[in-house]
């Protein structure tokens, strides 16, 4: 209390800041504000499904910056002293697949620095090193989606985009497939078409 | 006239008493919905550790992007009539001229290299090694500087 | 969008705001479909509060300082600019915001507690990195124009002050204490070798200032499911104490794709940790103690 009666800061409280401060406001007026919510700006399908119904109407000043993964309204689940939750533990998802991913990026060094030194991999070699990209692709694009498309604010998207990935991912490796044993190899085809 | 000030500043002020925890606790969950969130990424100062990080995100999707597209093009390749055997590519590609296949070269080699060199990096990390900031510093502009070079080096090729 | 942005600043006198206002639900009126813009209003469009005294030899400072208020929730944030004379005030950016606060805009709001970087109150991001304002020197060319924000991508509770609950409570979700289901074979103090404790170091000098964290991309994105590098380095504090008995049990607890893994060794968290730690390398030796586990 000694502090807030220190005249220095009353005098300057009530004097200079209130009406200073006054001026500073760039808010609008309620009305203008009201009349532009009424406007419903286009938005992305990825913001829709992003956001609950009952606040799907973007207010004047949603975010331009952020169009992906805008964040939410805050909300606080429990109260302040519970912790937060817990997951079970998946080591699929977790440990094994980081060692795995690791295992995979380490094992595509020798595989890409191979063609550089031989001019091009024999057809097993060079299987291999397409079967390193593919799943290095995977995972990479993976944790794209597992990062930008949170599975507890657009669940549906989640699983969409996952399928999605999984079903490229097949078509790709079978077109790979279709063209290790018709083409010369993805060495030898890169290697060609960039000295052409 | 200091007493006066408090006074009329309480009356413009009327306090509020709050009967119960479970309404204080309303009353701070509906303040919480008007919270703004504060300025990220446009704020924060362009540093080599997250920029380089990002370009390592956006050269790997560049590059598993096109992987992808060209294993799901040669599949269909047949079907729609498209030509993308190596020898009708390759020939294809000879008739570009040297600028087109220079800078099309290097759109396809920076993002090989630095994703190659930062990879190095990554993996260097992931064993414990190399995380002091002075040493992410000066690897990262080494691997800024060797991936420039060496993509200049193989789109000239 | 942009083109209706001018509307928002341009606007008026703020009686006549306050007037309606109050008959008009802010969150009814018009529902949030996210929280508010990130991006505040540039200080080209705001007003600029003057050094109270200015000398003739003075060295003028400008700072540009995130501003929100809560009882004003449907406004914008904004930027305010303060002009102060340096040769009047600390050498600390703390010093000027309490020389700002005392002497200029009493209305400024920011957590301030022991002023020598041992509380974390003052987290704060200066001039685009996360610090200490009481450990940030005042950069002395007074051409160069300072910008103080709250620590990024945070829920703004009043102008600097960020809610950091969400934080606490995964810091708690750690069980940030000794478990131990065996009595000390002495059956007084748990005791530990020099070497054991020489593990800590590094570790238990971590003030929780939220300063990493809140620097972390992967944190922005994933606050609610991925821990941060503040909480793992907590966490790698218990499971690499030697006395500590529920080492399997806390790797078990970080063992799923968000927790712990949404970290991509970015190591935004050791380029600004303000107390010289390295909560990258933390994470790092836990990802390590728990692979093919």
């Amino acid at each position: 209390m000694a502090s807030a009666l220190r005249p220095t800061m009353l005098r300057q409280a009530f004097a200079a800041a209130a009406p200073a401060q006054r001026c500073f406001s760039t808010a609008m007026p309620a009305f203008r504000a009201a009349q532009l919510a009424r406007q419903q700006p286009i938005k992305s399908a990825f913001v829709r499904n992003a956001l609950p119904g009952a606040t799907r109407v973007a207010a004047f000043h949603a975010s331009p910056a952020r169009a992906i993964l805008p964040p939410l309204p805050q909300v606080i689940k429990g109260t302040v002293n519970d912790a937060a939750q817990v997951p079970d533990p998946t080591p699929m998802h977790g440990s094994y697949h980081w060692s795995f991913e690791r295992i995979m990026s380490a094992g595509l060094i020798p595989l890409t620095v191979a063609p550089f030194a031989t001019g091009s991999l024999n057809p097993t070699l060079d299987s291999l090193l397409i079967a390193g990209i593919l799943i290095h692709s995977h995972i990479g694009f993976e944790s794209v989606i597992i990062d930008y498309v949170p599975e507890h604010r657009m669940p549906r998207l989640r699983k969409l985009l996952m399928w999605a990935l999984k079903a490229a991912t097949v078509v790709v490796g079978i077109g790979f497939y279709e063209f290790e044993t018709n083409d010369v190899g993805l060495t030898e085809a890169i290697k060609r078409v960039w000295k052409a | 006239m200091l007493a006066q000030r408090i006074a009329s500043q309480s009356l413009r002020r009327p306090t509020q008493t709050i009967d119960s925890d479970e309404a204080a606790h309303q009353i701070l969950a509906k303040q919480r919905l008007n919270r703004p969130v504060s300025p990220h990424l446009g704020i924060y100062r362009p540093q080599i550790t997250w920029y380089a990080s990002a370009l390592n995100r956006i050269t790997g999707c560049v590059l598993s992007g096109g992987f992808y597209v060209f294993g799901a093009a040669y599949l269909v390749a047949p079907v729609l009539g498209w030509h993308l055997e190596s020898a009708s590519l390759a020939a294809a590609f000879a008739s570009w001229p040297v600028a087109a296949k220079f800078l099309t070269k290097l759109i396809v080699s920076f993002p090989f290299t630095f994703h190659s060199f930062n990879g190095l990096r990554h993996l260097m990390w992931d064993l414990g090694r190399g995380i002091s900031n002075k040493q992410v510093q000066v690897t990262g502009w080494t691997v800024v500087g060797l991936s420039t070079f060496t993509s200049l080096l193989l789109a000239f090729m | 969008m942009a083109s209706l942005r001018p509307f928002a600043t341009r606007l008026g006198p703020r009686l006549f705001r306050r007037g309606l206002a109050t008959t008009v639900e802010p969150i009814a009126g018009f529902s949030e479909a996210t929280s508010k813009s990130s991006a505040p209003i540039p200080e080209s469009k705001t007003t600029t509060v003057k050094e109270p005294s200015p000398d003739a030899d003075s060295k003028i400072k400008t700072f540009h300082i995130y501003r929100w208020n809560p009882d004003e929730p449907t406004a914008k944030p904004r930027m305010q600019s303060y002009t102060l004379d340096l040769n009047k005030t600390g050498p600390m950016m703390l010093d000027a915001l309490i020389r700002i606060k005392n002497e200029i805009d009493p209305t400024l709001t920011f957590r301030r507690s022991c002023r020598e970087g041992i509380c974390g109150s003052c987290a704060m991001n200066i001039d685009g990195v996360n610090t200490l304002a009481c450990l940030c020197r005042i950069p002395t060319e007074t051409s160069k124009e300072s910008r103080i924000y709250p620590l990024p991508h945070t829920y703004v509770v009043k102008d600097l002050v960020p809610d950091l609950t969400q934080f606490y409570k995964q810091y708690k979700s750690i069980k940030p204490y000794l478990q131990r289901d065996t009595p000390p074979p002495d059956g007084r103090e748990n005791r530990q070798s020099k070497a054991d404790r020489r593990k800590l170091d590094g570790l238990y000098e971590c003030i929780l200032c939220a300063c990493c964290s809140t620097s972390c991309p992967s944190y922005w994105w994933n606050s609610e499911e991925y821990l941060g590098p503040a909480v793992l380095l907590q966490s790698y504090r218990w499971i690499a104490d030697s006395r500590d008995e529920k080492t399997a049990q806390r790797q078990d607890a970080l063992n799923n794709s968000m927790s712990l893994y949404r970290c991509h060794t970015i190591l935004n968290c050791s380029r600004t940790c303000p107390k010289g730690l390295n909560p990258a390398l933390a994470i790092a030796e836990i990802k390590k103690s728990m692979a093919f586990t």
